[in-house]
């Protein structure tokens, strides 16, 4: 066995540049954000993806018809963040749920804050509360909250 | 073993920068094209194959599932190739292998790359901890080889000049190409700067966004649609620092190449072959690969090059499409080269046809010139 200070380490940082092309429907989907409008996609079955979605993956057809959805909806599942870490967006109690927004066949992450934990069920009715700085993207949703 | 055929092949157009495209609408692109030619609805595909080159490419790690919904691979089988520059090849020999099986009947593949997504020249150059940093790229890489090439068969350097001047004049015939450089010739090349001497820029690839697929059936669900049946396939591989390993002339290509032609039943390549699409990413592998490939005798290819027996309307043409020289999304590339051949045997290949070409070969290569993946197609399978 080597003595420990005999074997090397040194630091190895991979870091490399992206960019993200979101082409024409997704561009219109996060362009919609800046104008607080949530949009989906209806398939040719009536289905509607919400988020919008560019290929339906049931009939695998391309999805160009834009409908607007939201901004309330039904929480379908979610799970509390009591205490918030640094890296979290909320630094208040929230949860992350998955929200079927109005007019959706399908559901969305999201965050779901200003309520206790005891508030919230399978069921509950949240809306769309907008950040004011607009970036087009997810996170001009803010969050969401209960429905008054 | 099932008899396959290619019945529909799709790509998009080529560019340095496809933005008006998400990385799902581009290869969504080629598979509307392939399943159009293919005159071929969704039910019937039974497998989705996909290819491209390194993760780090785009910076997506298992695009075959970032992508699931693009490739219409959701409740289907699906597997992802990577053998590096040859993967093109390699996925449409493995597609193929598939339909061959018995057990899938008919299989869309598809390759992409989009490099505008980042910069692939240099993601595989990381900062390696205890080495200096090469960043090399690929021409960098292949620029010994090339000059030995030159050293060992005393090749005067207009040759490689000749093959970007031919692969870019054919390109004008292909609207899909990337590069249209009209009025290019030697003077053009031979006046653009050393990139990896001895390889000039327009000795050089471009970088491109693209993608390119196909369908792929067994002879039972053909009827009578176009067909390019293959007659033979093949991938090989050999290290890159394997002892005794000649890099300009590698076994694996030897191997790869005699492995297809047997199957095929070729026994003089440059005879019975009419036109070939062949991995050429720096000028100079064109001679070097018409040697490896054994169309013609060691120090005889640069030879071939410079008579013209390359050009669309020569002996033995090579790239009508304009090539990888002309269009370069790496992880296609390889693709795109079976799949022109493909078009060639079936008289689709528009501008770019070689007449009456029977039967074609698609070859790519990748790594450091030590993964290998051939095909030969035919229009008539006796």
């Amino acid at each position: 066995m080597s003595d420990q200070k005999d074997l090397l380490r040194a630091p190895f940082e991979l870091a490399y540049n992206y960019k993200r092309s979101s082409g024409p429907l997704m561009s219109k989907f996060f362009n919609a954000l800046a104008e607080q409008k949530i949009l989906g996609t209806k398939s040719s079955t009536g289905k509607v993806y919400a988020p919008a979605a560019e290929f339906d993956p049931e009939t695998h057809e391309s999805l160009s018809d834009l409908v607007e959805v939201g901004p309330g909806g039904v929480i379908e599942s979610f799970s509390w963040i009591e205490e918030p870490k640094h890296h979290h967006l909320i630094k208040n109690p929230f949860a992350f749920a998955l929200i079927k927004l109005d007019g959706a066949d399908t559901s969305m992450l999201h965050m779901v804050t200003e309520c206790d934990e005891a508030d919230l069920k399978i069921g509950s009715r949240v809306t769309a509360n907008w950040s004011a700085t607009i970036e087009n993207r997810i996170t001009d949703i803010k969050f969401f909250t209960l429905e008054k | 073993m099932i008899q396959a055929g290619v019945i529909g092949v799709g790509q998009t157009k080529y560019d340095a920068k496809r933005r008006d495209v998400s990385m799902g609408g581009l290869v969504r692109e080629a598979i509307d094209n392939a399943m159009l030619a293919a005159d071929i609805e969704w039910d019937a595909i039974d497998a989705v194959i996909l290819g491209k080159a390194p993760d780090m490419f785009e910076g997506v790690v298992m695009p075959e599932l970032y992508l699931a919904d693009a490739i219409g691979a959701v409740g289907k089988p699906v597997l992802r190739v990577h053998t590096a520059g040859s993967v093109g090849g390699s996925t449409g020999v493995i597609a193929a292998t598939h339909v061959c099986s018995g057990q899938f009947k008919t299989v869309l593949t598809v390759t992409f790359e989009k490099q505008s997504e980042s910069n692939a020249t240099w993601a595989l150059s990381p900062r390696y901890p205890y080495s200096p940093h090469i960043n090399a790229g690929a021409g960098g890489y292949f620029a010994p080889f090339i000059r030995e090439y030159i050293r060992r068969y005393d090749a005067p350097e207009h040759i490689g000049w000749k093959v970007a001047v031919k692969d870019r004049l054919n390109a004008l015939k292909n609207p899909l190409a990337h590069l249209h450089i009209p009025g290019i010739d030697e003077k053009m090349v031979s006046d653009t700067p050393m990139l990896w001497e001895p390889l000039r820029y327009l000795e050089s690839c471009p970088s491109s966004d693209g993608a390119c697929a196909m369908v792929i059936t067994s002879k039972d669900l053909v009827g009578s649609r176009d067909v390019a049946w293959i007659k033979g396939m093949a991938v090989r591989s050999e290290g890159t620092l394997s002892a005794g390993r000649d890099e300009v002339n590698p076994q694996a290509g030897i191997d790869c190449a005699k492995d297809i032609y047997d199957q095929a039943g070729i026994t003089n390549p440059y005879k019975e072959i009419d036109c070939a699409e062949i991995y050429v990413p720096f000028s100079w592998y064109e001679p070097m690969w018409l040697e490896n490939l054994g169309f013609c005798g060691l120090g005889e290819g640069w030879k071939l090059t410079d008579k013209d027996a390359t050009a669309i309307d020569g002996e033995m043409p090579f790239n009508m499409s304009g090539g990888v020289m002309s269009s370069n999304p790496i992880g296609a590339s390889g693709m795109i080269r079976f799949g022109e051949a493909a078009l060639q045997v079936m008289g689709k290949a528009n501008d770019h046809q070689v007449e009456d070409a029977k039967v074609a070969m698609g070859h790519a290569y990748g790594g450091a010139a030590q993964f290998f993946a051939m095909w030969i197609v035919s229009s008539s399978l006796d």
